[in-house]
């Protein structure tokens, strides 16, 4: 039942771990520092020394990112919400997904242009950058961001 | 995150320690006053360990402040994962970046 969950939302992935922390921005450092340890356990369950650090980083960075992303979209009256972290895996490819019940969002953002002292907009282009596929969907009035690397 | 002050060549460094994030970057501009005046400084990175987004904005909106009042800012000491963010926004377009603090300090003096 639960595989033929995942391949309705196409990611035929086993998910082995599920978190859901409040939405504040407290919370942040505890949803990327727990993403940077399964990428730790993962990339060394999958015999990768190779890019080890730089992977970890990658999932350490792109969580809190769309962690944040997540609280700042919530409405005021919202915060008591909860934003879900869950990942999954299949052979070397590690999967974090982040969802909340905010309303949609573009994922689509552009790099904004450093030269015009921009202090927002970049946390989606980082997290597009650091993971090999980015997708986005909204079902059920759910936002979820799910974000791929391969340790490989 | 803390926030030390020290003077070299007469210019204030400023050494930031510990997460640059979406929760520490709204405090660190009330944490020291050399980071909201007019004067040129360096801000040392060496005891940061994590920057995400919200932290670089704190750095670009120190130094759009800096240069709008005939200032600037150096920074210094930025670790491999640090420069990854600087290199993906293009921020490194926008600071000179420095591998000693005290070598920065002396740049700004000079100027």
């Amino acid at each position: 039942m639960q595989q033929e969950r995942q391949r309705k939302n196409n990611y035929p992935m086993n998910t082995f771990m599920t978190m859901s922390l409040p939405s504040d921005i407290h919370y942040a450092r505890i949803a990327s520092k727990t993403a940077m340890m399964v990428a730790e356990f993962f990339s060394g369950q999958s015999g990768i020394a190779e890019k080890r650090e730089e992977f970890c980083h990658a999932f350490e960075l792109a969580v809190a990112e769309a962690f944040a992303n997540s609280v700042f979209n919530a409405a005021p009256q919202e915060k008591e919400r909860q934003v879900m972290i869950s990942f999954s895996s299949e052979k070397s490819e590690l999967m974090v997904s982040v969802s909340d019940a905010n309303p949609e969002f573009d994922p689509e953002m552009q790099v904004p242009d450093i030269l015009s002292y921009p202090e927002h907009g970049y946390g989606l282009v980082l997290i597009r950058q650091l993971m090999d596929s980015v997708r986005y969907s909204r079902q059920d009035g759910m936002n979820q961001l799910s974000m791929i690397k391969n340790a490989g | 995150m803390t926030v030390n002050e020290k003077k070299c060549k007469g210019i204030t460094i400023v050494s930031l320690n510990g997460s640059l994030d979406a929760a520490s970057a709204p405090g660190v501009l009330n944490s020291s006053s050399a980071l909201t005046d007019t004067q040129s400084i360096v801000i040392d990175l060496s005891g940061v360990d994590f920057l995400d987004s919200s932290g670089l904005g704190c750095l670009v909106g120190i130094a759009r402040k800096k240069r709008e009042q005939g200032g600037d800012v150096r920074l210094a000491c930025l670790n491999e994962k640090l420069r990854k963010v600087f290199d993906i926004t293009r921020a490194s377009r926008l600071f000179d970046i420095y591998d000693d603090a005290e070598y920065a300090a002396g740049t700004a003096a000079k100027k």
